[in-house]
């Protein structure tokens, strides 16, 4: 793998679409076959896999600072829930994989996504409450308020939640949870905890 | 100095309480269940009270505080009167006096199809019966009864709509009749819908029988049964020299 430490800004050609092949932070313009950066960053080239047909090595513009993470689809984000409704559950995105992001994001479970079965008997009341931390799949980029995030899974799910008396629940089975302190059990829906 | 510490659960129950009070304490009592309702919240073996009002208790194991307030806090199967204030595409949005607005979804009446939603205009005075009232979230109402009959809930024509304390509501409600309501049922004859919110709506043929029914009501609320039925024979007997003079002309 080849390493320059060339600087390149956002519109800076990097080469021709000939030669090269467009990766992540860079896109080629169709009308005159040129590659150019859209990310402000260090240029480094990447040569070809063996086994593809392409023979063009590949070029990247990656970033200066490290780049805070962004949630892709198919990606397990921690979240906590801020707003509870008729059909939809709002949460703010904290972490993608193990790493926390830098600014905000927003998501929304939608009813059809919290549990796998029986999918329009769902109360989302029973399934979350403000204040929750969930570990969620992102479905999709969503529209431009909010990523859309499933928990149709067993291990996704309420990780954590605080009881109306204050204190951290226990997790009893997959749809409750009970507090220490008053013995009261609250439904949630529960992430099935992993060893 | 003697200190009269009688903290028995007994001592509290219908005498006036304030945030703070601990009210139960579940270590001195028996292996026992107990409800609690409205006003009260448990921290670990304490059960202190989170609003003013009178502790009651019903049997076997029942207990809530009771207050009245002008706001009103939605509960699950309460019939109100709500205003309509907007329509969206699934709900309408309803000002039902309380700390959020109130979804009525444009299906929950009898027989409702998206073929044949109500159009109900801004302002318009509905009897409902609230279906879900979770905290955090706007309630859920309704126009159908728990089996999905109309039963009386649905838009109120002509009448008119006062505001009175949510402690009014219920005296209005409870069973037997209060006496003001038996009063003037024996005298005139009129059509009223008391909603649990602190709203109530009168109908008569004639305004000024709704203007007495509505000023009995509204001077009820401090007043005992006895000064009730005075207060009353007092309205009803400028009622009728009003209709004899009206006769007159």
């Amino acid at each position: 793998m080849e390493e320059a430490v060339e600087m390149v800004t956002p519109g800076e050609v990097l080469g021709k679409a000939t030669d090269l092949k467009a990766g992540k932070g860079a896109y080629a313009a169709s009308h005159n076959n040129t590659i150019y950066a859209s990310l402000t960053g260090f240029r480094r080239i990447q040569a070809p896999p063996p086994a593809s047909h392409d023979k063009r090595p590949t070029v990247e513009v990656t970033g200066h600072k490290a780049h805070g993470l962004v949630p892709e689809p198919g990606s397990v984000v921690i979240a906590r829930v801020t707003k509870v409704m008729a059909r939809t559950a709002s949460a703010d995105i904290m972490c993608v994989g193990p790493k926390s992001v830098r600014e905000k994001f927003t998501g929304i479970i939608r009813q059809q996504d919290v549990r796998a079965t029986e999918i329009d008997k769902v109360d989302m009341h029973l399934s979350f409450r403000p204040g929750d931390i969930v570990r969620a799949v992102v479905l999709s980029l969503g529209d431009a308020r909010a990523y859309y995030l499933s928990t149709a899974k067993n291990e996704l799910g309420v990780v954590s939640a605080e009881s109306s008396a204050g204190a951290t629940m226990v997790p009893i089975s997959w749809t409750e949870m009970q507090c220490p302190l008053t013995g009261q059990i609250e439904l949630r829906k529960v992430a099935k905890v992993v060893n | 100095m003697e200190n009269k510490q009688s903290s028995s659960p007994a001592s509290f129950v219908d005498s006036t309480v304030v945030p703070g009070d601990v009210v139960l304490d579940l270590s001195s009592m028996t292996n026992q269940t107990i409800k609690l309702g409205g006003g009260l919240r448990q921290d670990c073996d304490a059960i202190s009270a989170m609003k003013a009002g009178t502790l009651r208790f019903s049997k076997p194991n029942k207990y809530w505080i009771e207050s009245s307030q002008k706001r009103y806090v939605p509960c699950v199967e309460d019939t109100i009167l709500g205003i309509v204030v907007d329509s969206k595409a699934d709900n309408f949005l309803i000002d039902i006096k309380g700390p959020a607005m109130g979804f009525l979804p444009v299906l929950a009446f009898e027989g409702g199809t998206r073929r044949n939603i109500p159009k109900f205009e801004v302002g318009t005075l509905l009897y409902l019966r609230v279906v879900k009232a979770n905290f955090g979230m706007n309630p859920e109402l309704s126009c159908t009864d728990a089996s999905g009959k109309a039963a009386e809930f649905g838009p109120l024509k002509d009448g008119y709509m006062f505001e009175t304390s949510t402690g009014l509501s219920r005296k209005l409600l409870s069973s037997p009749t209060c006496p003001v309501l038996e009063a003037l049922g024996k005298k005139l004859s009129f059509e009223i819908a008391v909603g649990l919110n602190g709203r109530v709506w009168v109908n008569a043929a004639s305004p000024d029988t709704i203007v007495v029914v509505a000023n009995a009501i509204m001077n009820s609320e401090s007043l005992s049964g006895a000064q009730q039925i005075i207060m009353l024979y007092d309205l009803m007997d400028s009622l009728v020299v009003v209709l004899l003079r009206e006769t007159k002309k």
